[in-house]
């Protein structure tokens, strides 16, 4: 009995998604973009904080060490370096490592290479690079080793302050997620009255049914059960679209984002969006059924509620 | 049985439609209501299949308190009195058949047991060749009888006809006379609310009054008089 109720509710709830069409299109456009700023506004968020975690643990302080400063006076600093309690790693690149990497990077180049081949001796310098436990250090880290003392070994101390940056990032963050609030509640406001009046017109051109289902003894449920069905089933519809733009957008935009946003720091380790997607497709999924079937059961209800009293 | 105690009906502009009305009706009885138009007959009708609700008193059906019962059992009281209007309420997108499946379907019935009923109830009503046309393709007597083959689909107790002869001519509006009285022959208490003065003589029936919502004449073997 229940399950020829559903199945016939089902029905019903079919041929009113495919008698008003045209709005049921709409409605999933409409619920599918929905689903898709929402989806965006987390990744965005996900993917920002990835970022700001990265800018936090780069190398922000770098040391040039002079040509004449021997190999026991660089092992030296490392040592005393390496010591400090506000020392994460130290890592020193000497000037054949500089060099392979610099090569690396403009290997599509030819013309450095010919510069490169031109110069008798290797330009760049040896190097140094210190890493914090916290950004905050980085400053009187700085100062400590612009010290007179040092002269002989370091030439230069390269320190940007990354506080600024990831200031900066915050403020992207956050305007992201506060346009993205405004825009997804100008969006579910859509939803809920789009799909309210969806739900009228089945009603409205289900009426003669309507009236005889009352007439003949159908239930609340047989009645209503319909309307809130083909919402649910727009919802779905939805999802489905949303997941099927969503994941290949991010398939696309992922390898560039990772090269932008990580490949420039040395010592970080990427950040594959997709990947991170992929790994948690069924909570995203479970989330954007959740969000979607009651963003459409709140609506089918006010409208029937409000146009299929007994 | 259906028991009317001390039932009053008033609509939102005040107007009273019934006064204080107290009637049996036994089950198996066929009876007429009839009146003037505005006598309180389609009232009447309504009162017993809880489309409306009394302002005061009580309708006790077979046990069901009528004026007091909860929103959710009216389908299961409805299922139990069939209805016929006057103009028809067929579906028209829907064939003679698919007309008396789908009254069976929305309640609940089990795809076999309509292709078994559906065919039985087209038969009693004599419409068999009619099973596959469309509501514009039959007469008005043709329509009336599907309507009438729809209230039976539950084999109600009860079959409650608001002026079925309305829109029909005399001969049309005997032969659903006839059939009313063949229901009624298996069992079915049937209220007939009419303003057809022939059908009422002819039938030689119970007939109630109503005049103004009172019951003024409540006769068995009487005539229609107004």
């Amino acid at each position: 009995m229940v399950g020829i109720s559903f199945i016939r509710v089902f029905k019903a709830a079919s041929q009113n998604f495919w008698r008003n069409i045209w709005l049921s299109v709409a409605t999933t456009v409409i619920m599918t973009m929905t689903l898709l700023i929402v989806l965006f506004l987390f990744f965005a968020n996900v993917f920002g904080l990835e970022v700001l975690h990265n800018v936090e643990q780069k190398v922000d302080l770098s040391v040039t060490f002079t040509d004449s400063a021997s190999e026991e006076q660089v092992a030296a600093l490392t040592r005393e370096i390496e010591s400090r309690s506000d020392v994460k790693g130290v890592e020193v690149v000497t000037s054949e490592q500089a060099l392979a990497i610099f090569r690396q990077r403009n290997q599509d180049k030819p013309f450095i290479e010919e510069s490169l081949a031109e110069l008798e001796e290797n330009p760049l310098p040896a190097s140094m690079f210190i890493v914090a436990t916290e950004p905050r250090f980085y400053q009187a880290m700085a100062g400590d080793l612009a010290n007179e003392r040092y002269a002989a070994v370091i030439a230069e101390v390269n320190f940007e302050d990354s506080r600024a940056v990831i200031d900066r990032l915050m403020t992207i963050i956050l305007a992201i997620k506060n346009v993205g609030l405004v825009v997804t509640v100008i969006f579910v406001v859509l939803v809920v009255l789009i799909m309210f009046n969806t739900v009228r017109l089945a009603i409205y051109s289900f009426r003669e049914e309507i009236d005889i289902m009352h007439l003949v003894g159908a239930s609340r449920w047989f009645i209503r059960g319909p309307f809130v069905l083909e919402s649910i089933l727009v919802a779905l519809l939805a999802v489905a679209v949303a997941s099927a733009i969503a994941y290949p957008a991010l398939k696309a935009a992922s390898p560039e984002l990772q090269r932008f946003f990580f490949e420039s720091h040395a010592d970080s380790t990427s950040f594959d969006i997709y990947q991170y997607a992929v790994d948690r497709w069924f909570t995203i999924l479970g989330l954007q059924v959740v969000l979607a079937a009651g963003l459409a059961i709140f609506s089918s209800l006010i409208a029937v509620q409000r146009y299929l009293k007994n | 049985m259906i028991v009317f105690s001390h039932i009053s009906k008033a609509y939102a502009d005040g107007c009273p439609a019934l006064d204080d009305v107290s009637l049996k009706i036994q089950t198996g009885d066929f009876v007429s209501i009839v009146g003037q138009s505005g006598a309180g007959k389609s009232t009447m009708l309504k009162l017993i299949s809880a489309e409306e609700r009394p302002t005061a008193g009580s309708i006790v059906i077979d046990g069901w308190n009528v004026a007091k019962i909860k929103r959710w059992q009216i389908p299961h009281l409805r299922r139990q009195i069939g209805v016929v209007y006057q103009d028809f309420k067929l579906l028209p997108k829907r064939t003679t058949l698919e007309n008396v499946a789908f009254a069976m379907e929305v309640g609940g019935a089990a795809s076999r047991e309509i292709s078994e009923t559906v065919p039985h109830i087209l038969k009693l009503v004599n419409l068999q060749e009619k099973a596959a046309a469309y509501p514009n393709e039959l007469s008005g007597g043709e329509k009336q009888r599907v309507a009438i083959a729809r209230a039976l689909a539950y084999k109600p107790q009860i079959l409650l006809a608001d002026e079925p002869t309305g829109n029909l001519d005399a001969l049309h509006s005997w032969d659903i006379v006839q059939l009313l009285i063949k229901i009624n022959k298996l069992g079915t208490t049937v209220l007939l609310a009419t303003h057809n003065d022939d059908v009422v003589n002819a039938l030689k029936k119970r007939v109630i009054t109503l005049n103004q919502g009172k019951v003024v004449s409540d006769q068995k073997g009487g005539t229609y008089k107004l």
